[in-house]
């Protein structure tokens, strides 16, 4: 138990005193994962309305893959990516592999059907008087997009909230696509299994602590949200 | 001669395989008000949809200013407005769903503009402007909407039983703005309402529906309201 509590000790020493390792993984973990959330948002909120309003051919299986999509492993993301950004790969020219940026193309791929799926589910659940409302106030079709993803914002924002959380703490995505490279793709959760493969508790609790509380941020926002979005 | 407002022919919709609406012939006269009757379920709302282009027929013909529904651009379009029984607000400020339609037309400067619509339909702008939708009476929320239509200055407003569920208070200010609007800007108004006195008073003629059809039709002899602006 003492190495444990130890490890402790020095975890709050390490963030007390601004350790630059530590800050380094946090700085690298929040904008990989920032990036990844506006690409999925972009992406994957018009998507989403599309496949939640609009009426075709094929939606249902559509649908059905998106949901599958929700569970697809980190690892097998990390793989394609690979495979895609290395120097043999269709995208290798880009030089991504073991960039940030590819890191957060590859947290795009998992956040997307997560905001694909509940901007669906909050666009299928809005009230049917406001497709008339905004035809009969004059709206065109992307006014009609806009507005109908406006009055969807609170559970748009749940769904950024959900994939924020699921992306930040990932580590298949990140150790086979960043490389887990000191001071340049080391993320919070590629370093602590890293420190916590080599014994060093401290640092690893610490981060942990860090990700610990992202992660209750991000759940204090969900539930604000729905309570908002509930009234 | 000019081409009649709405002219409809061999119009019906079915939903789910049941015939809802089932209309041979009907002409409906720019700046006229018309008056629509029925039992729920004769068809009167969809109707309603039809005219106001947010619900497309699944058989006939109807032309709109003389050209086929299909011509019609936004900008036609946008010259018809409809106010449902119980309308959405959008989840927003009294202020800003009033002033909805005018900033999708581009019009920047909508205060004046949203403060006489919502003077119009009896809400103090200083009282109500900057209330949340949430913070609303259900005939409030329909003089909002009435006021978000009103703003628009429409040639055309569809009223769908726009005092059924209101208080007469409501009733009384919701029926004198849209008889304004008509006697300022010559709007053309079919209404659909069961308070058939006030019917009586103001439409130029009454329609009446049942299963779907057009059963009945009364020209109105004594309107009271004043004639519109030549």
């Amino acid at each position: 138990m003492d190495y444990i509590l130890s490890g402790l000790v020095q975890a709050f020493e390490l963030l007390f005193q601004g350790d630059p390792e530590t800050f380094s993984a946090v700085k690298t973990t929040v904008l990989a994962s920032s990036l990844s959330v506006a690409a999925s948002m972009v992406i994957g909120a018009p998507l989403g309305f599309w496949l939640g309003y609009a009426r075709f051919p094929g939606q249902r299986p559509i649908r059905v893959g998106v949901d599958t999509l929700l569970s697809l492993p980190t690892v097998v993301i990390g793989l394609l990516c690979y495979a895609f950004m290395t120097r043999r790969g269709p995208l290798g020219e880009l030089g991504l592999l073991f960039t940030i940026p590819g890191m957060a193309a590859g947290q795009t791929i998992l956040g997307l059907p997560i905001v694909v799926a509940m901007t669906a589910t909050a666009v299928e659940t809005l009230d049917y008087r406001l497709k008339q409302t905004l035809l009969t106030l004059g709206t065109d079709r992307r006014q009609l997009l806009l507005s109908t993803l406006w009055e969807a914002r609170f559970a748009l924002a749940l769904a950024a909230a959900a994939a924020y959380g699921r992306i930040v703490s990932e580590v298949g995505i990140s150790m086979m696509v960043g490389g887990n490279i000191k001071w340049h793709t080391r993320t919070i959760t590629t370093a602590i299994a890293l420190e916590t493969g080599k014994g060093q508790f401290a640092l690893g609790i610490a981060l942990g602590l860090i990700l610990m509380t992202i992660a209750l941020l991000v759940n204090l926002t969900i539930s604000g949200l729905k309570r908002v979005s509930g009234q | 001669m000019s081409a009649p407002l709405y002219q409809l022919k061999h119009i019906h919709q079915a939903y789910g395989g049941r015939r809802v609406l089932d209309v041979d012939y009907l002409e409906i006269e720019a700046r006229t008000i018309t008056g629509i009757i029925g039992p729920n379920g004769s068809g009167k709302s969809t109707l309603m949809r039809i005219l106001a282009f947010v619900e497309t027929p699944a058989g006939g013909h109807i032309t709109f200013h003389g050209l086929p529904v299909g011509r019609v651009g936004l900008d036609a379009r946008r010259e018809v407005t409809l106010l449902s029984q119980e309308p959405y607000l959008l989840k927003r400020s009294v202020q800003a769903n009033v002033s909805y339609g005018l900033r999708i037309r581009g019009v920047s400067h909508t205060g004046a503009s949203v403060h006489q619509a919502m003077e119009q339909v009896g809400l103090d702008p200083s009282q109500f402007a900057h209330r949340s939708w949430r913070e609303l009476s259900s005939g409030e929320a329909q003089r909002v909407a009435l006021a978000a239509r009103l703003v628009l200055q429409p040639k055309v407003l569809l009223l769908d039983e726009p005092t059924a569920s209101v208080d007469r208070e409501s009733s009384q200010l919701i029926q004198r703005a849209a008889l304004n609007a008509r006697n300022r800007w010559g709007t053309t108004l079919i209404v659909i309402s069961h308070q058939l006195d006030w019917l009586r008073r103001v439409s130029d003629r009454i329609l009446t529906m049942d299963y779907g059809r057009l059963v009945d039709e009364v020209a109105a002899s004594s309107r009271l309201s004043d004639k519109p602006p030549s």
